[in-house]
């Protein structure tokens, strides 16, 4: 058992970051290798600082503000929520002083990211579930949902564990260790990171997450990095 | 389907492939922002119409065979093989959508659904399955570039026969030609529709504006375009480029036809005249005072249909607007706004193909009729031949008790002296 920990900690992790790295960067590669478009493919009116507006497209998705409010909500929560996410496991990692302008222990949010991101991708994926989503949706849209949701269940409980059940077998240090040992190619594995009552969590956590970034630059996932040149091509 | 008809559909596909349709055929999320963008979903509520729906068609095709994933694990993203039954799929997807970019406007990323479904029209014409008449009304344009002589005589004659109708809308100084052709040197080619409606009262207001202008041999209407083949949209696209760079014209004016505009505005590259349409030049003439209309000759309540490719698509919006404004003092805008507005449902060559698609037009556009009676008008004018065409039609169906008028023959009509 202790050897498939190891594999999912250790050699899965950097087989999902090289696939995820070099399958992004050459599906973008391919995608700005095609050809132009002879024509303009903008939608008027014309708008003159078309950067700007591109931007504003991009990350305050105003259509969907203004079609579908509710949805609108829960995505600005969700990718709110992934930004203070990312933010959380890069303080894992370093003490990053420029996010300690309001002191805190990482994660940001006090287990309330976590939650918020739990309730938002249920919210995606019960509304998948009724007409006409259903109908639009493929299966590649469902086990994305569910492989987030799971991943930012697991991920959360080790901070809700922490800070709600004062279940702190799994200490900071311990995540910072393994983070580090990964990230300087040394990599260790410290005691309670297969050992403690609460493992299992850290182990699913980082094997769904090694899933998703292994199906990332295949999936609609891409959107992450397509959206803003995409954007663009709507403003001129 | 046979293998090798496979093959060279799918090279045919593969030519589509530009980056900007990469990026729309791999970034939907299928979020369904885009269902009530469609005026076929909103009047006839099936899913098949919505622009999703409709891109994933063409998406699974791609998947099939341009996606490692798709070729591993079909049921992933349900990609599809191209049969038979895909073609006819692809057809109904491509002549239900009349490519009016409305759903664009939603698409929280732009995806644009007309480029998606002109790979959807440019397999069915590699598999001979598209509609026959648009491909033999192409073809008729492109054979009249090729040799013009033949058909010369017969335009010059009609032409001759259609000058006492532009007269009696405006006379013009004794010697002046009512209807100039092949004027080289002239300022502005008018490239017109075949139909006296579309060369009489745009003749009288050339000619009261003074203007130096010139009539093309050939029609503006591009079914190249409708069709989806790009290459007969050039060749026809050129006759006219040609034609004006020969008679060396300062600006090509297109006629009320918002895809020739379109088509012309945007794909006939850097030359050394502007293009502009006939809207545009109409309200040039009014603000620089070349001509006068009189306002009080439509004095009744007016709307205006922005037809799809001349506004949203090539931003002509605020010209008809100022023109309606000096010509009524009753002009009631139509709610939803000129880039969110409803399409006709005659684009994307479907009043082309006439009575065949009459059902369907006249049941996809109910939200249409729904839009131009909430203006509770008495006239409504649009400046395209497709959707006077389709509103005229939808007067009759729904009822609109509406007088349905181009822009152009309704500022004709109300000239008056300087």
């Amino acid at each position: 058992m202790q050897t498939i920990f190891y594999i999912i900690l250790v050699p899965m992790v950097y087989l999902a970051a090289g696939v995820f790295t070099l399958g992004t960067l050459v599906r973008i590669v391919k995608i700005f290798k095609g050809p132009k478009h002879p024509t303009t493919l903008r939608i008027y009116p014309e708008h003159k600082a078309k950067w700007l507006w591109t931007l504003y497209d991009t990350f305050c998705f105003p259509s969907v503000r203004k079609h579908k409010p509710v949805l609108w909500v829960f995505l600005v929560l969700f990718h709110a929520g992934l930004v203070l996410l990312f933010i959380g496991h890069l303080e894992l990692i370093w003490d990053l002083s420029l996010f300690q302008v309001i002191p805190h222990e990482p994660f940001l949010g006090k287990g309330f990211v976590g939650l918020t991101l739990v309730i938002s991708l249920l919210f995606f994926l019960f509304r998948r579930f009724s007409s006409p989503v259903r109908e639009l949706s493929v299966p590649e849209d469902y086990y994305l949902l569910i492989l987030l949701f799971l991943i930012v269940l697991f991920g959360s409980q080790m901070d809700w564990a922490r800070r709600w059940y004062e279940y702190g077998e799994l200490s900071l240090e311990d995540y910072r260790e393994y983070f580090m040992g990964l990230i300087t190619f040394r990599p260790e594995l410290p005691y309670s990171t297969t050992f403690s009552g609460h493992s299992f969590m850290l182990i699913l956590h980082v094997f769904l997450a090694n899933l998703f970034l292994l199906f990332f630059p295949f999936s609609q996932s891409m959107h992450a990095f397509l959206s803003l040149p995409i954007n663009k091509l709507r403003r001129g | 389907m046979h293998q090798k008809t496979r093959d060279e559909l799918l090279k045919l596909f593969e030519s589509k492939l530009s980056e900007a349709m990469r990026l729309y055929l791999e970034t939907c999320t299928r979020c369904g922002v885009c269902t009530e963008a469609c005026h076929v979903y909103a009047s006839t509520g099936q899913v098949k119409h919505i622009a999703a729906y409709r891109a994933e068609i063409i998406r699974r095709l791609y998947k099939k065979y341009f996606k490692t994933r798709g070729k591993l694990w079909p049921s992933l993203s349900e990609s599809k093989e191209l049969t038979d039954v895909a073609l006819e799929e692809l057809f109904e997807a491509a002549y239900s959508c009349t490519g009016c970019r409305r759903c664009m406007v939603y698409c929280p990323f732009g995806i644009d659904t007309q480029m998606l479904m002109s790979i959807a029209k440019l397999l069915l014409i590699g598999a001979n399955t598209e509609p026959e008449i648009l491909t033999l009304l192409a073809d008729t344009s492109v054979e009249k570039g090729k040799s013009i002589d033949l058909f010369k005589e017969g335009f010059l004659q009609g032409i001759k026969s259609l000058e006492k109708d532009v007269v009696k809308k405006w006379e013009t100084e004794a010697g002046d030609t009512t209807i100039p052709v092949d004027v080289m040197g002239a300022d502005l080619l008018y490239v017109a529709l075949a139909g006296a409606h579309s060369i009489i009262p745009a003749a009288a207001v050339f000619n009261a504006a003074g203007e130096n202008w010139t009539l093309s041999f050939f029609e503006a209407v591009n079914f190249g375009a409708f069709v989806g083949d790009p290459t007969k949209t050039k060749l026809i696209l050129d006759r006219i480029i040609n034609e004006a760079l020969r008679l060396k014209v300062k600006e090509v004016c297109i006629c009320e036809c918002g895809t020739a505009f379109r088509v012309m505005k945007q794909l006939s590259g850097k030359q050394p005249f502007k293009v502009s349409s006939i809207t545009e030049i109409h309200a040039r003439y009014l603000k620089e005072g070349r001509i006068k209309i009189d306002p009080a000759k439509f004095n009744t309540a007016v709307t205006y249909h922005d037809p799809c490719q001349l506004a949203r698509n090539a931003g002509v919006m605020d010209e008809p607007r100022y023109i309606l404004g000096q010509m009524t003092e009753d002009f009631r805008d139509m709610s939803p706004d000129p880039t969110y507005n409803w399409c006709c449902g005659g684009g994307g060559g479907l009043v082309a193909l006439g009575d065949e698609t009459i059902d369907f037009r006249m049941k996809s556009a109910r939200v249409k009729a729904d839009q131009v009676k909430e203006t509770r008008a008495k006239i409504l004018v649009t400046a395209c031949e497709n959707c006077h065409t389709q509103l005229s039609d939808l007067n009759d169906h729904y009822k609109m008790n509406v007088e349905v008028k181009f822009l152009s023959s309704m500022i004709a009509d109300a000239l008056v002296p300087k």
